[in-house]
């Protein structure tokens, strides 16, 4: 079955065609026909970008101004005789939405129905940036394809499974119960592809097996996988919790945020800003937001950098030998994103110093996985260490089978505290 | 919204017409920046600049941010984009002659349905807009400064002002991320009518020697939970423009309570104007920066 999928953001809508079934999910052997994106949706000079493997890159401008006139655009570039992959959009025969924010309503990807729509609309107090171009996405190609399913998957969903303990924060209960401050958690179609694959290439069984899964793109976060339960991740009530990132403070003493308003009197919004857009990477080194470059000034003998590099490897690691505790042990590691899957730097300099643990990095694999799988972790070592592209619109794709065929896993919590 | 907004011309580059061309950017919607010369554009285009540059440095807005914001701002020195513009703003100085000359120029070129907008906080919207083709389409807004900040506008309804034409004044007044104040015209409005004799009042207080300028200013602040006290609210609007809006509201209303208070005369034929000129009721560097707070005017840290 060609299922088309949707991740539409603010202004901009990107897209996939995937080939896939049950047999072709079983196999690894899922399709993808063409990857696209409408960029700057809402201006004069909107972008199409069309990929079909094996063809040169087509491109088109045009007045865009909203969502749905970006997708009938998209529908009409995949079903161009010359241009397209399809003969009709008929042949499409489902789509699957990401969704940012499921809150504690989605334990799973579904089926969208009017309720399953309202409830969207109610998380998007929790993402007020993701869900609604989310959901105007939806609206939009439920406008153009009304007759085939549509599929809702959650950043949030796979991350469900984690026990209160580690949830909650420790502030007052009431204000979980008043406004649902917990852990959410993000990156979920991310951590769960990615153990997914790993195990699959040890030829392991994922419930059988402790891992910890290491995102690092342009955010940042990992997750312990415990017998293919997320039981933490380092994202929190918004995906500002956790790591150092590109842009992002991730874990500070909360004190600081009225200490810092107080004396340079910021408002909220600066505030808020201050601490997403203008810390992490960029923030401490004051050049980029971009490992490649901050590798670059180190390597140059920049101080600044280097210290944004240690403190970014640094945390990496605090949080690797915590959730091996938490979890009783690891078995592997899987790194993926970005800077996960190019960058051996950062690799190295997050895991050395674990052999205690079990974890013996070997570095000339490690030098040599820049692109694509590869165990980076010696033939002795415990602990197996493996870069695992993700590949998030795949599992998306997946999980519109999953749903239709009715056995799309439920990341059902343990308990629920009132 | 129910309609479509893709284009709005300002005519004005002064510090309302920038940051309101700045919020209409960052919306993501083509702005036209009117001025009257070329040497003005490149004067409020520096100007813009710098005030962006600020923003950064207080963390509110990043460089590629200020990058989209100026790719969307299309500074003119005619007023031929108005042809195609869905909605016109007018942003100069509280001045009737010359708004109603700008006025003339919008109604002329713009599609008779599109709203036109008249920034005043004391004019009367109803006396502008008679004077024009399509006097229906004429509404006021009357913004607070800071207005990049503020969190309300007052939209202002005129006599003959339609009801289509206020819902879309209603609709961008929310699109710049604002509260909207619904307000009939008067004088002042509401949030004019009611600072400026508080304002009166204190410089009275002042002027009586009740209390020193700076404690007067604290004790409404601390008081009251005032962002900054009456007079320094006063200085860094400029108190050439606080006399004015006095003057007018005093010329309107007739009322004894709105004469202006002696002392603000006097500071303003001295040429002690507020921030912009380094002292009115106190004393600022060249960043606008107060030099000469009390002691206690500090951030509460806890």
């Amino acid at each position: 079955m060609k299922i088309l999928v949707l991740n539409s953001g603010s202004s901009s809508v990107k897209f996939q065609i995937i080939e896939t079934d049950l047999e072709r999910m079983n196999a690894h052997q899922d399709l993808t026909l063409a990857v696209g994106q409408v960029e700057k949706i809402g201006l004069s000079d909107s972008r199409l970008v069309l990929e079909v493997p094996d063809r040169k890159t087509y491109q088109d401008y045009r007045e865009i101004l909203e969502h749905r006139t970006a997708i009938e655009w998209v529908l009409r570039i995949l079903t161009d005789p010359e241009h397209g992959i399809i003969e009709s959009v008929g042949e499409i025969g489902a789509v699957g939405h990401r969704v940012v924010h499921g809150g504690e309503a989605f334990a799973s990807s579904v089926l969208i129905t009017p309720d399953v729509v309202e409830q969207i609309e109610a998380c998007s107090v929790l993402a007020p940036l993701h869900n609604p171009p989310n959901l105007r996405g939806y609206y939009a190609a439920h406008a153009a394809m009304p007759d085939v399913p549509h599929v809702a998957v959650f950043d949030t969903a796979f991350h469900q499974t984690m026990p209160a303990h580690a949830f909650l924060y420790g502030i007052p209960f009431q204000l979980y119960k008043k406004h649902h401050i917990r852990k959410y958690g993000f990156h979920g179609t991310s951590h769960r592809f990615v153990t997914f694959r790993g195990c699959q290439i040890l030829g392991w069984e994922r419930e059988e097996r402790r891992l910890i899964s290491i995102h690092l793109g342009n955010g940042c976060s990992l997750a312990a996988v415990d017998h293919a339960r997320s039981i933490d991740t380092s994202m929190g009530f918004t995906p500002l919790e956790g790591l150092v990132m590109g842009t992002r403070s991730g874990d500070m003493d909360p004190a600081i945020i009225p200490w810092v308003m107080a004396m340079e009197e910021l408002t909220l919004h600066q505030v808020n800003t201050m601490l997403n857009k203008h810390s992490g990477l960029y923030g401490v080194s004051g050049i980029s937001s971009d490992m490649r470059e901050i590798l670059e000034a180190r390597a140059n003998g920049n101080e600044r950098a280097d210290v944004a590099f240690r403190m970014f490897c640094y945390r990496l690691k605090k949080y690797i030998a915590a959730y091996a505790a938490a979890m009783s042990g690891v078995d592997a590691v899987f790194f993926t994103g970005g800077i996960g899957e190019r960058s051996p730097e950062v690799r190295e300099n997050a895991i050395i110093g674990l052999e205690f643990m079990g974890i013996e990095l070997d570095r000339e694999r490690n030098q040599a996985v820049t692109d694509g799988e590869g165990e980076i972790s010696t033939g002795n070592s415990k602990v197996r260490v493996l870069v695992v592209p993700t590949n998030e619109e795949k599992t998306i794709a997946r999980d519109v089978v999953r749903v239709l065929n009715g056995i799309m896993p439920v990341f059902t919590p343990p308990e629920t505290i009132t | 919204m129910s309609w479509e907004l893709h284009r709005v011309v300002i005519v004005g580059g002064g510090m309302m017409g920038r940051s309101l061309a700045t919020r209409v950017a960052q919306e993501g919607i083509n702005v036209y920046l009117k001025e009257v010369s070329t040497e003005a554009v490149e004067v409020a285009k520096a100007e813009l600049d710098r005030s962006l540059e600020h923003e950064i440095a207080r963390f509110g807005l990043t460089n590629a941010e200020k990058k989209a914001i100026l790719s969307r701002i299309t500074w003119v020195t005619h007023y031929d984009c108005a042809t195609d513009c869905d909605l016109a703003l007018e942003a100069v100085q509280e001045d009737f002659g010359l708004k109603r000359q700008i006025l003339r120029e919008l109604d002329r070129r713009m599609p008779a349905e599109n709203p036109i907008v008249i920034t005043t906080s004391t004019l009367s919207i109803t006396e502008l807009a008679t004077q024009n083709t399509h006097p229906e389409r004429f509404v006021g807004m009357h913004f607070l400064y800071p207005v990049t900040t503020t969190r309300v506008v007052e939209v202002v309804r005129g006599q003959l002002t339609t009801d289509e034409v206020y819902e879309r004044a209603i609709d961008f007044a929310r699109l710049l991320g604002k509260v909207p104040i619904k307000v009939f015209e008067m004088p002042g409005f509401v949030t004019t009518r009611t600072i400026l004799p508080l304002i009166n009042e204190a410089i009275h207080i002042v002027m009586e020697g009740v209390a020193e300028a700076a404690e007067v200013d604290l004790a409404l602040k601390m008081g009251f939970n005032f962002n900054s006290g009456p007079l320094e609210w006063a200085d860094r609007t400029g108190l050439d423009r606080v006399l004015n809006w006095m003057q007018h509201l005093y010329h309107e209303s007739g009322e004894p309570r709105h004469r202006p208070c002696p002392l603000l005369k006097r500071l303003v034929r001295a040429g002690l104007l507020g921030a912009k000129t380094g002292r009115g009721f106190f004393e600022y560097d060249e960043n606008r920066h107060r030099t000469d707070r009390l002691p206690d005017d500090k951030p509460r840290m806890a």
